[in-house]
């Protein structure tokens, strides 16, 4: 089996730790090795966090060398772009089109980045990148709450994660809190169905 | 109180065989279950706080006693009591939590213990959550007690139970030493037997042995010593400390533990070196044998560890004492891997290329040169307070009084990150409690107007000799308490403040101001800090003392409030910036709040942030804020 990286970057609240556990439970129920790494306590007041996913037989350490990820699993555009060292030719870029403008950026008056900027950016160090409207898609969920679970199933649309879509769907169903499993459920699949139109 | 997985009660599951996804912390959780373990204590810290969070979701169904102590002091010798009553029990702090607890460290060694005693160390490397990266490994040597060291969740688990089993064997405490990559790494982990906890102890009266009096202190250093010789015989022949691979070659020998094991193995195979590997789990007493034996067999020896050179400083002076003449690699004389921060695979394995000259086959330097061009400019995200948060409000407060002439020492918490702009508060920040006692210094010192900053829970854990040190020196300062109802930062905990224990049972409200007048103070007030016209006038009067005064400014965290009001099923109205904002900016000058962002030159409010606390309506000198719920 080939060795599966994922890195996952966003900004505190986002739902990226939820979204790492579960890429990582699915791959326990098919039977493979993997790794999490989170970041918890301080980072997650409303700052960068990154988590990483790691799957493969002889897989120890919980996280991605620079420019080894095959897919990095973009929260929020400025979080992706502060974690392009992952990235290389071999990576694909999925990334969310929410925009969360840091602090500083207020307070110095500047207005958030050009998104062609970034995405262009993106584009000079990944093998493809996808950007997702993922607000919208998870309004249509049910839930806004739910855009962390669009990318979920648009990660599961391209394939590369050696895991499969059902274990992915169950892991959703499990991880997410009781009472919003069907907005969440209906979150992966317009995720998915997205990727599959356009990738 | 948070919980981690979807249902603690996996941890219950008495389902021996069964493989689940795993943070390392619930693994030791689930090792707590297995063990037989029945008193649990802590003071939550990151990296450690999920381990007794996970057992306080479970403790009542699983039939042992949990508690959130008051500090990692307490919280020791809680367990430290139950132990000597034959009882298991497990104690679990962050690394900065063991430096409170070690007096009783230092002395329960001696005394040793009846039930199996844990005392879990989850150190910070890159500080990811702490104030400083130190490596607790050194007190195994300082306390001269065994240490065992997990590298992955699944041995987190095992190594918990072992830690049972050898501190019964030895009747003495044992470390359990775990980094932020082990304790936050979800892995798969295999389920074994659950044991039946067992809370019935008995306290045998045996003053020679309990009651450490230089007569008979003396005696029982005697039998430690002697008790270590036979940790060392069980340090040698432990499972945990193992050659995990044999070189083809004899050249070089890779010699781990903990996290950075993880990197080494991987370093390794991305250069193709031909390399033996030990793998140490059992770090102190160091398997002194194990480890000449092994040095024996190679010619180079390279030490990968994360910190301090621990395992290489004690491995040089093993060869040098069975007269090996291996050459060893590390840290110490020409350092090839780092003594600050976290290790990974691509560090271990530049420093393994540079001393087996090889070329490592990514081009790193290329990636940085490429990566640091695209983030030139890229606009930094700290953490930062939430939006709602009251501390805001007390900071805000304390700049329109205090100013730039007072002096605020703040404490360990999330009002740390106060220091952020345009706030600013925060001008010297040490430890937990530090705050009162170093504004007393620096008040004698200047004699300007000091305002020490803590928070409810660390009020609880540390400040009280600073409060009474304060009221009998009388110092001249002025002790914020930012009382939230919780212990916010590692994931909502009770604390003796809130009427709640840890196995959810209610319990007597320790009231902060009570405490304060009880202690001497003479000019204690209770403040709501969105009130902010009221708690300026206050904390005005609390600066004019002649001698220590006490400010409580007390609303609950924005997080709980919020969740509350999802609860109830009430809805939260954002503010909006009306037509008479004249794009002064003073909201966002003065209170650098999340949800107020600045969209094509013009102040908006995040409908999605705003928690309608309504601080930014009291500080709009236009009056151009509206329509929110104001909670209060």
């Amino acid at each position: 089996m080939k060795e599966f990286n994922a890195v996952l970057a966003g900004v505190g609240g986002q739902g990226t730790l939820l979204a790492a556990e579960i890429l990582g439970s699915a791959a326990v129920k098919d039977g493979l090795n993997v790794r999490v790494s989170e970041i918890h306590g301080m980072a997650q007041r409303g700052g960068a966090v990154t988590s990483n996913v790691r799957i493969g037989e002889k897989i120890l350490s919980a996280t991605v060398m620079e420019g080894q990820a095959d897919v990095l699993l973009g929260f929020e555009p400025l979080e992706t772009l502060r974690n392009l060292k992952y990235a290389s030719d071999k990576t694909t870029v999925i990334m969310s089109d929410e925009q969360i403008p840091p602090t500083e950026l207020a307070a110095k008056g500047t207005a958030y980045p050009n998104m062609k900027e970034i995405t262009a950016k993106i584009r000079r160090f990944a093998k493809k990148v996808v950007v997702i409207e993922t607000e919208q898609l998870a309004s249509e969920a049910g839930s806004r709450l739910t855009s962390n679970i669009v990318l979920v199933g648009a990660l599961a649309a391209t394939e590369s994660m050696p895991v499969k879509t059902e274990s992915l769907m169950k892991s959703v169903r499990e991880l997410v809190p009781a009472k919003h499993v069907d907005a969440n459920v209906k979150a992966f699949k317009l995720g998915y169905d997205y990727m599959k139109k356009h990738a | 109180m948070r919980s981690l997985l979807p249902d603690p009660h996996v941890l219950l599951e008495d389902n021996p065989s069964k493989r689940v996804l795993l943070l390392g912390n619930e693994a030791i959780a689930r090792g707590i279950l297995e063990a037989g373990i029945s008193v649990v204590t802590t003071y939550p810290g990151t990296p450690a706080s999920e381990i007794g969070d996970s057992i306080a979701a479970i403790a009542n169904e699983a039939g042992l006693y949990m508690e959130y102590s008051t500090n990692e002091m307490v919280a020791m010798e809680v367990a430290g009591g139950a132990a000597n009553c034959g009882v298991r029990a497990l104690t679990a702090m962050k690394h900065v939590g063991l430096n409170v607890a070690a007096d009783m460290l230092m002395t329960l060694a001696y005394t040793g213990v009846r039930g199996g005693c844990i005392i879990v160390t989850a150190d910070d490397p890159e500080c990811h959550s702490s104030q400083n990266e130190q490596d607790n490994r050194f007190y195994a040597l300082l306390s001269n007690l065994p240490c065992l060291e997990p590298s992955d969740p699944q041995e987190a688990k095992e190594m918990t139970i072992s830690a049972v089993e050898i501190s019964e064997k030895l009747e003495v405490p044992v470390l359990l030493r775990t980094t932020t990559r082990v304790s936050h790494t979800r892995g798969p982990v295999t389920y074994g037997k659950l044991a039946k906890p067992n809370l019935k102890g008995k306290f045998v009266r045996d003053v020679k042995r309990l009651v450490m009096v230089p007569a008979n202190s003396r005696p029982k250093h005697t039998v430690f010593l002697k008790t270590m010789e036979k940790a060392k015989e069980i340090s040698e022949s432990s499972p945990y400390n193992r050659v995990v691979r044999e070189g083809k070659s004899k050249e070089y020998g890779i010699i781990s533990s903990s996290s950075a094991y993880n990197y080494a193995v991987e370093a390794a195979d991305l250069l193709g070196l031909d390399a033996s590997i030990l793998k140490l789990g059992m770090t102190h007493p160091m398997p002194e044998k194990a480890i000449a034996e092994f040095l024996k067999k190679c010619k180079k020896a390279i030490v990968v560890e994360e910190l301090e050179p621990y395992v290489e400083m004690q491995v040089k002076a093993i060869a040098k004492d069975y007269a090996c003449e291996t050459e060893v690699f590390g840290k110490t004389g020409k350092p090839y891997f780092s003594r600050e921060g976290e290790l990974s695979t691509r560090a271990v394995a530049e420093g393994l290329a540079r001393i087996t000259v090889r070329k490592l086959p990514i081009d790193f330097a290329d990636i940085d040169k490429r990566f640091t061009e695209v983030v030139k400019e890229l606009p930094r995200r700290p953490p930062i307070l939430c939006a709602g948060c009251p501390h805001r409000a007390s900071f805000y407060v304390m700049r329109r009084i205090g100013g730039e002439n007072a002096i605020y020492p703040t404490d360990i918490g999330c009002y740390a990150l106060g220091i952020a702009p345009p706030l600013n508060i925060g001008d010297i920040m040490i430890c937990m409690g530090a705050s009162l006692g170093t504004a007393q210094g620096i008040s004698k010192a200047t004699n300007a107007p000091t305002i020490a900053v803590i928070g409810d829970s660390t009020f609880f854990h540390a400040a009280l000799p600073g409060l009474v040190n304060a009221v009998y020196n009388n110092s001249r300062v002025t002790l914020a308490v930012l009382d939230n109802a919780t212990t916010a930062m590692t994931g909502h905990q009770p604390h003796p403040g809130t009427g709640l224990t840890g196995m959810g049972s209610p319990s007597e409200k320790v009231s902060i101001e009570k405490v304060a007048e009880g202690c001497g103070v003479k000019y204690v007030k209770v403040v709501d800090p969105f009130q902010t016209k009221e708690a300026e006038k206050v904390l005005k009067e609390a600066l004019e003392q002649p001698g220590p005064s006490v400010v409580v400014f007390r609303a609950p965290c924005v997080l709980m409030s919020v969740r509350e009001m999802r609860r109830k099923g009430m809805k939260i109205m954002p503010f909006k910036i009306t037509e008479k904002c004249t794009n002064c900016m003073a909201c966002i000058k003065l209170l650098g709040c999340p949800a107020l962002t600045v969209e094509s030159g013009k102040v908006h409010i995040s409908e999605e942030l705003c928690t309608a606390c309504g601080l930014c309506i009291q500080v709009c000198p236009y009056k151009a804020i509206e329509g929110g719920n104001t909670r209060r």
